[in-house]
């Protein structure tokens, strides 16, 4: 086995520790001292946009909703499930699936060896019936209706769907019920045997524990590497967008709008560079120290949740701007206007200088929960960043860098506007 | 957690809390609950937090908390229980992570003092014009109530359970008040606030001596008169549930059960009752998330939750329109099992195992460590989370069904599709 590799940051004032094992999974722990608690995320690089692959010359497409299919059958196999064994341990496990990843977690603070054995087995050896595929069918019917009724989700969704043509992206992460029902148990097995392989996946601890606890949890349960590499398949996905509008109903006391700009993604290498610019410029444009806030908010046309998000991934990055408003189409006319007066007039340095400010604490705030810190170790790792990279750029980044991405971004003609409007209300 | 009484009505709690990188100063004015102050009660934090005398410009003010590395300043209005309780609170990086050295926490109380005791006012009263742009703001939040379904089915539920209860005095006020709320009507339900509320002041993370001072300074200028806080209350028992339900073009249903214990719990019951709530349904191996969601497919969530402060135990869950007969079937045959037979040792143990394991890690956030111990202040009963983990220690299976029995179906309420048949 390989040497660990200490990390640590003077600023930040705590470290880690990584290491990558014979069989390929890539460890990382982050001793938290003074911590009653821990939090592990076993993660795998598989994630809703993973629709087709290759593997041993063979081509497996997938329909919408796998990733987060596998989720929920991850904690079932041959004994029972999961969760009645975390339950002799006293830990709390969920998980989640995105867009470009897969996460099985567990918080405790007794009995972490157990549980990382629980956690480790459950997700190295599948168990799929076609009586256990049709089950979860059901269930995840449902959770896919409970999302239908959330206007953020369906915001979100809705734009994505007028940027991208191809990009998988825009398909809600669960599926659709007509798309999981063309899940099979052989479909789920292709997957777990191309992703679910250590060269594949990271386990990430933070808190109350040790990277020795991590590799002696591995070393008992033996896992073997893959196979055969697995090779992720995607169209092409053009510049343009699908469409500049759409709209539609739904039960809302009043209309809700986004505005969202198809941008080109970021080299790997500079992945995270362009998300902080993106993230600084969705404050600048419209955050609470910016005048186009505060005259909308005045004018009672947005309320203090208006803001702006980036979506980015390896192969696709739009900033999404979403709210609530009376008058759609005069917010989305005023950020259109008040990116243009920025493109035109520059950013201030005072303005800048607060945003990197604000966005220097936000980052220290990130390293006090354990979640956040183990699961921050986990996307970090699988985009070959350093937990503390997100810092030293803020420390290094300047206004004229900034200005310069905002001046090659947020362009008119690749921009589509969403409005959602109460049932029952004629446009 | 150190608690001590700085002067008549106002108290001081505070946490050492090193191993964070921010701090968190709180201070908390607690009132009764009363009908007639609801809607300003929750304009108020709402005009606070834009602004104060020392930065009467809501963007300056932004920008000033921008400088503080985004120190994250919050005004809150909640009814807990029969109280009202108006919060201000700020956290921010702690002063060794600084970039330039300032001292940070100082400032944090600083700022967060004069939102609480110098406000911005214009001729005594607050500005015309944040008063009318933040009450358009609080019509919003009445109107969207409809928007997170969940919530709102939760809410409607509640509006029948408390009725004309202090308990239930809406948080957000009331839509139909709203209009007549005046600049002047604000400003002396403010002042009424600072004079007589009970304050606790939580200092987690930070100097609590040098936040004390300025605290200590600040209320030098008011003539204070601490008004008693009521009791809190159970509700009654029902001789019929109220069943209630409303049409709503949703894709997924909801349903939401509430129950009475019609007295309020002592410690001793409120321990059995948390492990009694978590065996029915707040944890993945419950019996409702088992039984009527994994066996049953009956719904997509399914969960139970306890307040003591209320004696109110709730479920909601998110279930097909035309399951939802069957679905508070599965639930009120679920709480009869529990009622009439003893749950396993097996349940017994895992359930308390996992409260113990949650108790461990409450003092792993700081919000968690505000929230804890303001649960504990106004119960009257301060303690660690040790010291409640000492008492579900010997909680029983009897005993568990004892204080399950003393739950009452008080209300049902249903979010319905129009047209859809419930079979």
């Amino acid at each position: 086995m390989n040497e660990p590799i200490n990390v640590y940051s003077e600023r930040a004032g705590f470290g880690y520790q990584t290491k990558t094992l014979e069989n390929g999974l890539t460890l990382l722990a982050a001793p938290m001292p003074g911590y009653r608690g821990m939090h592990a995320v076993y993660a795998t690089n598989f994630g809703s946009v993973d629709r087709a692959f290759s593997q041993n010359g063979k081509t497996v497409n997938l329909p919408a909703g796998v990733a987060h299919f596998l989720e929920h059958k991850m904690f079932e196999n041959e004994e029972g499930d999961a969760f009645t064994l975390y339950a002799q341990t006293g830990a709390q496990a969920n998980a989640f699936t995105g867009f470009e990843r897969t996460c099985y977690v567990f918080s405790a603070t007794q009995q972490v060896d157990q549980s990382l054995d629980i956690l480790l087995s459950f997700v190295s050896r599948p168990y799929f019936t076609a009586g256990t595929v049709e089950k979860e069918q059901g269930i995840i019917g449902q959770e896919i209706k409970m999302y239908d009724d959330s206007p953020d989700w369906r915001m979100m969704f809705a734009l994505l769907r007028c940027l991208y043509h191809n990009c998988p992206v825009k398909e809600d992460i669960a599926g659709t019920v007509e798309s999981i029902r063309q899940i099979t148990p052989e479909m789920l097995y292709a997957c777990t045997d191309a992703f679910y392989a250590p060269g594949n996946m990271v386990l990430a601890a933070a808190g109350n524990v040790t990277l020795e606890q991590l590799e002696n949890a591995c070393r008992r349960q033996g896992l073997r590497p893959a196979a055969a590499p697995a090779e992720k398949l995607r169209l092409p996905e053009p510049d343009s967008i699908v469409k500049s509008f759409d709209t539609f109903t739904m039960a809302l006391a009043q209309p809700a709008v986004g505005i969202a700009f198809k941008e080109k993604p970021f080299p790997a290498d500079c992945r995270l560079e362009g998300e902080i610019i993106c993230d600084m410029l969705c404050e600048l444009i419209c955050g609470d120290i910016t005048p186009l806030f505060r005259r909308l908010y005045d004018e009672g046309l947005i309320d203090g949740d208006f803001s702006g998000e980036t979506c980015s991934g390896a192969d696709w990055c739009a900033i999404l701007f979403t709210g609530e408003s009376k008058d759609p189409k005069a917010v989305q006319k005023a950020l259109l206007e008040e990116i243009d007066r920025l493109k035109r007039e520059g950013i201030r340095q005072e303005d800048f200088e607060l945003c990197r400010n604000l966005m220097y604490g936000e980052a220290v705030g990130d390293f006090e929960s354990v979640e956040g810190v183990a699961t921050d170790l986990v996307s970090c790792a699988m985009r070959g960043e350093g937990l503390f990279d997100r810092m030293q750029i803020l420390s290094s980044l300047t206004r004229d860098k900034v200005q310069q991405a905002l001046c090659e971004m947020f362009r008119p003609q690749y921009s589509a506007t969403v409005i959602i409007r109460p049932s029952g209300v004629q446009q | 957690m150190q608690r001590k009484k700085l002067t008549e009505g106002v108290f001081l709690s505070a946490i050492l809390a090193d191993k964070f990188k921010t701090c968190r100063i709180a201070i908390h004015f607690l009132m009764p609950s009363r009908r007639e102050d609801a809607t300003c009660a929750a304009l108020l934090p709402l005009v606070l937090e834009r602004s104060c005398a020392a930065w009467p410009d809501m963007t300056e003010f932004s920008k000033k908390l921008a400088g503080l590395y985004g120190a994250s300043l919050s005004a809150e209005s909640t009814v807990q229980g029969t109280w009202r309780d108006v919060s201000i609170s700020i956290s921010g990086i702690k002063d060794r992570f600084a970039l330039a050295g300032e001292s940070l926490s100082a400032e944090y109380a600083r700022v967060l003092f004069e939102v609480a005791f110098s406000p911005f006012l214009v001729n005594g009263a607050f500005e015309e014009d944040a008063v009318r742009i933040e009450k358009e703001k609080l019509r919003q939040i009445l109107e969207n109530e409809i928007n997170e379904k969940r919530l709102y089915c939760l809410r409607q539920a509640r509006r029948r359970f408390f009725g004309d209860s202090p308990a239930g005095v809406e948080k957000n006020g009331y839509l139909e008040e709203l209009d007549a709320v005046t600049p002047k009507m604000l400003t002396d339900f403010y002042d009424r606030m600072v004079r007589t509320a009970q304050i606790e002041l939580m200092v987690i993370g930070a100097d609590e001596q040098a936040v004390a001072c300025q605290l200590q300074s600040q209320l030098d200028a008011v003539q204070r008169s601490c008004q008693p806080l009521p009791a809190f209350q159970a509700m009654n028992v029902l001789e019929k549930p109220v069943q209630a339900s409303e049409e709503m073009d949703t894709v997924q249903g909801k349903l939401c059960l509430l129950f009475t214990t019609g007295r309020l719990l002592d410690e001793e019951e409120y321990a059995a009752m948390r492990v009694a709530s978590a065996i029915y349904g707040s944890l993945p191996t419950s019996r409702l998330f088992m039984n009527v969601r994994e066996k049953q497919s009956l719904c997509y969530y399914c969960a139970a939750g306890f307040s003591a402060i209320n004696g109110m135990l709730s479920v909601d869950s998110g279930i097909e329109h035309a399951n939802a007969r069957k679905a508070q079937k599965a639930i009120l045959d679920e709480l009869y099992r529990l009622q009439t037979e003893l749950v396993t040792e097996k349940e017994l143990e895992d359930a308390k195992r996992a409260l113990e394991g949650a108790l461990a890690g409450v003092e792993d956030s700081l919000y968690g460590i505000e929230n804890w111990y303001l649960g504990g202040i106004l119960r009257g009963s301060i303690q660690t989370p040790e010291q409640v983990a000492c008492r579900i220690a010997p909680v029983t299976a009897q005993r568990v069904r004892q204080v399950f029995s003393m739950l009452h179906l008080s209300v049902v309420y249903l979010l319905k599709k129009g047209g859809v048949a419930d079979e």
